[in-house]
C-alpha cells in the first residue's frame, strides 16, 4: 500500500429530478474520499443512503450532478475523449450485486469474461483472448470446460465468479465490488470474500467495497466510509470506526451487529438514531478530522461543542 | 466472556475461514445448452403446439405447391361447368365428393336424369291446386349431367367453371404472403423505433409515443378503405394497408424490453466496459427479446391474414381473377345455401390457419418463457 492516491473524489452530488417541479432527490450529497493505491476502502450505510449510486457515479454510470472525480491523477467525471474513456473502461471495473441480473443469458462464459477485453480491443488475436480468459477462470477457480457454457448452468457463487473473472481480464487498478456477496448464501459469501481477498494479495488491487454488512466490511477493509442520507457521516481506519464510533449514526448502525454469543446477544441493546438528528439547511454539516485521519460529519454547533469538551 | 452489555465484536473475535478450501467445481455433464436448444427442448413437450407447427407446414407446403402440380390454372374457365360439387377420385367410391348433388324434380321428368341419375332418395306427392304432382328426390351425378364426366375438380367449381381446389391453395398463397410480408416489415420498422424509444427514453421517448398515439388514433376501417381506394387493391397495397398501424402493437412491446433489461447489471456492466449503445442494443438488449418478438410475430401473422379476408370479404379485395381466401369466402357466400362447397373449403383453410398459428404461438410463449428457463 502506498500513498499514492489511486481514485479520489471530491464534493461529489448526484441528484434525480422526478419532475421538474418537485425537489430533486440527493442520493449522493457531498461525498468526499480518496482510496490509496492498494487499499481497500468499505462503503457502509444502510439500503438507499446512496452507496450503489456512488459507486456507479465513480465508474461513470450516471453523470454527477456536481463535483469531480479523480482517477490515475485524471479527471474522468464529464466528458472524455475515447483514449481517456478508454483509461476508465479498462482500469476501474465494477461487480455487481446480482450474480443472476449481471450476466446476459444469452451469452457464453467466454463472450461474457472477453467482453470488456473486445471493447478495449486489448489483446487484437483471439488465441491470446482466450489464453488470457482460460487465466482468469483458473484463477476464480473454474475450469476450461465452462468457458463455452451459459450463466444459467452455474450456480449463484460461481456466477459472481465469474463476474469477477470479467472484472479481472482488462487487468484493471481498480474494482468497486457493488454488494458482491449480499444476493449469495452464507456458505457461499465466505468463498467469494476469500477469491477477493487473495486476488488483493496477489494482485496489489484496489477495492471500493460497497455492503451493508457491517461486519464483513471490517475485516475486508483497511478504511471504512460510513453513509447516510447521501454523505458520509464517518470516515476512518476500519479499527477506529469499530472501536471508537464517533458520529451517532455509526454508533446506531455498530449496535445493530448481532453477537453470536446468547448470552450477551439476550442483553445487546440498539441504540437507535432519530432521524431529526439529520442536518438542515443551516447546519453547514462538514467532515471535520477529530483525530488523525479520523474524519467525522458535524454541524458547526456540534464541532463547537466537540472542541470545548 | 465478558458479560458486558455494550460489548461489540473486536478485530480479534473474527477471521477469514475456509481461506485453505480449494474450490471444486463439478464438471458439467452433456453439451452447453443455448438459448434456442432450450427453448426447443420445451417447445417439444407441447404436443398440441407441435402438431399445429406441422399444419402449418402443411398448409404453407401445400400453398407453395399444390398449384404448381394441378391440372388446372387458377383463372381457367370451364364456362359450361359451373358450380360442379367436389370429385375426388378414389374417395368417390366410397360415397363422399362423388360429384353428387341432390336436387328434386317431378316424377315424369326423370327421363332427362337417367344417365346420372344415382340414387332415388324419395318419393312423394306435391298438391298444387288440387292437382297431385308426383315428385322425387334424387341424387345425380351432376358431372356427367353437365357433361364433365372426365374432369375430376377436387373441390367442385365455381360460378364460371374455375377449379376451386387450385384457386384455394392460390389464395392461401398469397394470403400468407400477405400475412409474413406485413408482419415482417411490421417487426422491422416495430423493433428499430420501440429500440430507440425505449432505450433512449426521456424526451426522446415521449415524442416517439405521442407519434404513435396519433397514427393509431385514425381508424383502422376509413384509413385502409381510403388507402385501397387510392393505391388500387393489390397484394402490395394491402401489405401497406396492414402495416400503416401493424407495427404500433410490436414497437410498443420492444419498447417495454427496453424498459425492462436496460437498467439490468449485464447491460451497466457492458457499459462501464466502455460498451458503445450499439453493442449495448443488439448485443445485450434485443437478444433477450427475442422470445417475445417470435411469439408477438407468430400471433401477428393469423391477425394479418384475418384483416386480409376481413377487408377482401367487404368487397375491397384483391383484384381479380387473384384470390384470395377472403375473396374466395366473398364469392361462395352467394351460394351458401345451394352450394356450401365453395365456402367450407376456404372456410376449414382459414380456421385451421388462425387455430394452428395460435396454438403454435402459445408453444413458443411458453417456451421462450424466461421464467421457465433451464427447466
Amino acid at each position: 500500500m502506498t500513498d499514492e492516491r489511486i481514485l479520489e473524489v471530491k464534493h461529489l452530488c448526484k441528484f434525480f429530478y422526478a419532475g421538474k417541479h418537485s425537489a430533486p432527490m440527493k442520493a449522493v450529497n457531498d461525498v468526499s474520499f480518496h482510496i490509496n493505491r492498494g487499499e481497500t476502502l468499505g462503503l457502509v450505510g444502510e439500503s438507499g443512503c446512496g452507496k450503489t449510486t456512488t459507486g456507479r457515479t465513480v465508474i461513470r454510470l450516471y453523470q454527477p450532478t456536481s463535483g469531480e472525480v479523480w482517477f490515475n491523477g485524471k479527471r474522468i467525471d464529464g466528458k472524455l475523449n475515447a483514449e481517456e474513456a478508454r483509461a476508465v473502461t479498462s482500469k476501474m471495473q465494477m461487480v455487481f450485486q446480482d450474480p443472476v441480473a449481471s450476466l446476459n443469458p444469452r451469452m457464453t462464459v467466454e463472450e461474457i469474461i472477453c467482453e470488456g477485453v473486445k471493447i478495449n480491443n486489448l489483446y487484437p488475436s483471439r488465441e491470446e483472448r482466450r489464453k488470457q480468459m482460460y487465466r482468469m477462470l483458473d484463477m476464480v477457480g473454474l475450469t476450461r470446460e465452462h468457458a463455452t457454457r451459459y450463466p444459467h448452468e452455474f450456480s449463484g457463487g460461481q456466477r459472481q465468479r465469474i463476474c469477477i473473472a470479467r472484472a479481472l481480464i482488462t487487468q484493471p487498478d481498480m474494482i468497486i465490488a457493488d454488494e458482491p456477496i449480499s444476493a449469495l448464501d452464507v456458505s457461499i459469501q465466505a468463498q467469494i470474500l476469500n477469491i477477493l481477498s487473495d486476488l488483493r494479495k496477489e494482485l496489489g488491487l484496489t477495492i471500493l467495497f460497497i455492503a451493508h454488512d457491517l461486519s464483513v466490511v471490517k475485516y475486508f477493509s483497511n478504511r471504512v466510509a460510513v453513509m447516510n442520507a447521501g454523505r458520509i457521516v464517518e470516515l476512518s481506519s476500519s479499527r477506529e470506526i469499530y472501536d471508537a464510533p464517533m458520529h451517532d449514526y455509526t454508533k446506531s448502525l455498530l449496535s445493530a451487529i448481532p453477537v453470536p454469543d446468547p448470552r450477551v446477544e439476550k442483553k445487546r441493546k440498539r441504540i437507535s438514531y432519530d432521524r431529526r438528528q439529520d442536518y438542515g439547511p443551516d447546519d453547514h454539516p462538514q467532515l471535520r478530522e477529530v483525530r488523525p485521519e479520523h474524519f467525522v460529519l458535524m454541524s458547526d454547533s456540534e464541532w463547537e461543542a466537540y472542541q470545548k469538551a | 466472556m465478558s458479560e458486558n452489555m455494550t460489548r461489540r465484536l473486536t478485530a480479534e473475535d473474527t477471521a477469514f475461514v475456509q481461506t485453505d478450501d480449494k474450490i471444486y467445481d463439478q464438471k458439467f455433464e452433456g453439451k452447453p445448452i443455448g438459448f434456442f436448444r432450450d427453448a426447443w427442448m420445451r417447445f417439444k413437450q407441447n404436443k398440441a403446439s407441435v402438431v399445429a407447427a406441422i399444419i402449418i407446414l402443411f398448409i404453407v407446403l401445400m400453398a407453395i405447391f399444390a398449384p404448381m402440380f394441378a391440372p388446372y390454372g387458377y383463372r381457367e374457365q370451364h364456362t359450361s361447368f359451373g358450380i360442379l360439387p367436389p370429385r375426388i377420385p378414389e374417395l368417390e367410391k366410397l360415397g363422399i365428393c362423388d360429384g353428387s348433388k341432390i336436387i328434386e324434380i317431378q316424377a315424369s321428368k326423370l327421363g332427362e336424369y337417367e344417365e346420372c341419375l344415382m340414387e332415388v332418395l324419395e318419393e312423394y306427392t306435391w298438391v298444387y291446386r288440387n292437382k297431385e304432382i308426383p315428385m322425387l328426390r334424387i341424387k345425380i351425378n351432376q358431372y356427367i349431367y353437365k357433361g364433365a364426366g372426365d374432369y375430376y375438380f377436387w373441390f367442385g367449381t365455381d360460378n364460371i367453371g374455375r377449379d376451386l381446389w387450385v384457386r384455394l391453395w392460390r389464395g392461401t398463397r398469397i394470403s400468407l404472403l400477405i400475412g409474413f410480408c406485413s408482419v415482417l416489415i411490421n417487426c422491422l420498422i416495430g423493433v428499430v423505433y420501440g429500440s430507440i424509444s425505449g432505450y433512449y427514453g426521456g424526451r426522446v421517448d415521449m415524442i416517439m409515443q405521442r407519434i404513435i398515439e396519433i397514427i393509431g388514433g385514425v381508424p383502422f376501417l376509413v384509413m385502409s378503405i381510403l388507402f385501397v381506394m387510392f393505391m388500387g387493391a393489390g397484394v402490395t397495397s394491402f401489405i401497406l394497408v396492414l402495416i400503416l398501424t401493424g407495427w404500433i402493437g410490436m414497437s410498443r412491446m420492444i419498447r417495454a424490453q427496453f424498459y425492462r433489461y436496460k437498467d439490468y447489471e449485464y447491460v451497466l456492466a457492458s457499459r462501464t466496459m466502455g460498451a458503445k449503445d450499439r453493442t449495448l442494443i443488439f448485443r445485450h438488449i434485443l437478444p433477450n427479446a427475442i422470445g417475445p418478438i417470435i411469439t408477438q410475430a407468430t400471433f401477428a401473422v393469423p391477425s394479418a391474414i384475418f384483416s386480409e379476408s376481413f377487408l377482401s370479404y367487404l368487397g375491397l379485395g384483391i383484384q381479380a381473377p387473384e384470390p384470395s381466401i377472403g375473396v374466395l369466402l366473398a364469392e361462395g357466400q352467394g351460394f351458401l345455401t345451394t352450394d356450401p362447397h365453395l365456402t367450407l373449403f376456404p372456410a376449414l383453410v382459414i380456421s385451421l390457419l388462425m387455430l394452428a398459428f395460435n396454438l403454435f404461438g402459445n408453444g413458443l410463449r411458453d417456451a421462450f418463457d424466461p421464467r421457465m428457463r433451464g427447466q
